[in-house]
């Protein structure tokens, strides 16, 4: 049994599964809890619902593109793992480039054919780690934070934008400009200095997919089309996917 | 009176809810691939995960300390805690919130707006679970076409085709910062390309880079506006 089919067994989704079933249960608890918190408080129930059917149909769309960033990580990862990631804490940019840098580390690459017994767990191990500061920060400081913001009348100060967002976009455009670039260098220098004979297929699909979401972006922005928003990354992953399975064959 | 009190009640026994459900949900994520580790008979190679915590795991911890301190004062106490266990914040969660808020008129930092943030956080991290479940299930039967050689170029560019769809997004947001950062790199690469084994550790120079470019032209934007 390869280790693709032990990833996809039964053990593994009833991991899985359990874990994805607790935090159903925890969104049910939160929810029921609110919705009583809010009739005590007096609010208008028809306005709750109101929120609750726009939440529920907003969520749909995004859904289903998050469905298909599983099915993007499913071929190397096995299907119970990503959606245990995609359906709790993760989301699809984040999951992909740090399992990517996991299995750098590990001289392995994504590839369904590459995944080793040790491999998988490794690459599991630093998905978790890298993104829980959230609920950690949250444990620690959110009651604290929050009080603090009632108190001083600060709660727009930190929406505002400012320097913070800025660095954030220019972090994400470093870290693709460092992936595009060990794929142009890849090509240029991979099979000897300046020898132009590496492969070309990363750049192909950069290529593809980047060009896939011009196209998202244009019906989004500029036809009205914005729902269109929620498919764009996973779809724009697909093609360029599809782009790499055309060149290799 | 009486119902300020009992939403102070509400609040005190929500944050105690939300670090309990967090804390448990922390262990069962870390705890999960030393139990999946166990069913393939390895465990993680640790040396490997902290390299990789040091080469991309800083930029995600920067980013995670970001996320806490803008998001958290818009979705309220319960909508934070859950939002921060669910995921999925930019593409989904937040926008969501900032939806329902909007349809009922709520007004940030109030009860209602943590009532609403809540209940709409809730209810968007349910259908991603229902839809994923579904999928999952309709994906079973398709496992031996996911798995054909066909397809094994597709999963081998996963990567690729990832930042193909970031760089759009993110480097029309500023052409001309991404030049910069883009040209260091492909230098780099072309003249070292054995960095390409370590393309996770150049994110923080690239990082670096572009952040330091960025400041200098923030700083020169709000001097400007200034005078």
């Amino acid at each position: 049994m390869s280790v693709l089919e032990q990833l996809n067994g039964g053990g593994v989704y009833l991991i899985c599964g359990s874990i994805v079933a607790f935090i159903a249960v925890v969104c049910v608890i939160f929810m029921v809890r609110a919705w009583r918190a809010g009739k005590a408080l007096g609010m208008d129930v028809t306005r709750m619902k109101r929120a609750v059917t726009a939440s529920a149909t907003f969520s749909v769309l995004p859904s289903v593109g998050i469905l298909l960033g599983v099915l993007a990580l499913s071929g190397s990862l096995g299907v119970p793992w990503p959606w245990l990631r995609l359906s709790v804490i993760g989301a699809l940019h984040y999951e992909t480039q740090v399992a990517d840098a996991a299995a750098e580390q590990l001289g392995v690459s994504l590839g369904s054919g590459q995944m080793t017994a040790q491999a998988f767990p490794t690459i599991a191990l630093l998905m978790s780690i890298c993104i829980m500061w959230g609920m950690i920060l949250s444990t620690l400081f959110n009651k604290k934070y929050l009080y603090r913001l009632q108190q001083g009348g600060k709660k727009e100060t930190r929406t505002g934008g400012g320097f913070g967002d800025k660095a954030m976009a220019a972090m994400f455009i470093g870290m693709v400009s460092a992936y595009i670039g060990s794929y142009v260098g890849g090509w240029i220098s991979g099979g000897g200095l300046f020898s132009f004979s590496g492969s070309w297929t990363p750049l192909a699909v950069v290529a593809a997919a980047a060009l896939a979401m011009a196209v998202f972006t244009y019906f989004s922005e500029k036809k009205g089309m914005a729902w269109l928003d929620n498919f764009s990354i996973a779809g724009s992953m697909l093609v360029g996917m599809l782009a790499a399975v055309l060149i290799g064959h | 009176m009486e119902k300020q009190k009992n939403y102070e009640a509400y609040l005190k026994s929500t944050h105690r809810l939300g670090r309990i459900v967090s804390m448990i949900t922390l262990v069962l994520l870390v705890g999960a691939p030393f139990m999946i580790g166990t069913l393939l008979g390895a465990g993680p190679d640790l040396g490997a995960v902290a390299r990789g915590f040091l080469s991309v795991g800083l930029v995600w911890t920067v980013s995670s300390v970001v996320e806490f301190l803008v998001y958290t004062p818009m979705l309220g106490a319960g909508g934070s805690y859950l939002a921060f266990i669910t995921g999925n914040l930019i593409n989904m969660k937040i926008p969501c919130a900032m939806n329902a808020k909007e349809l009922v008129d709520a007004k940030s930092g109030t009860a209602e707006n943590e009532v609403i943030a809540t209940l709409s956080i809730a209810t968007s991290a349910l259908v991603t679970i229902v839809v994923l479940a579904l999928g999952v299930v309709l994906l079973i039967p398709l496992q031996p076409v996911l798995q054909s050689p066909v397809l094994a170029p597709a999963f081998a560019n996963v990567v690729p085709a990832l930042f193909g769809a970031m760089a759009y997004k993110y480097y029309r947001k500023d052409p001309l910062l991404a030049l910069i950062p883009l040209t260091v790199m492909i230098i780099l690469f072309t003249l070292v390309p054995s960095l390409t084994s370590s393309t996770s550790f150049m994110i923080i120079p690239a990082g670096a880079l572009a952040i330091a470019l960025a400041w200098v032209k923030y700083r020169r934007e709000t001097k400007g506006a200034a005078e």
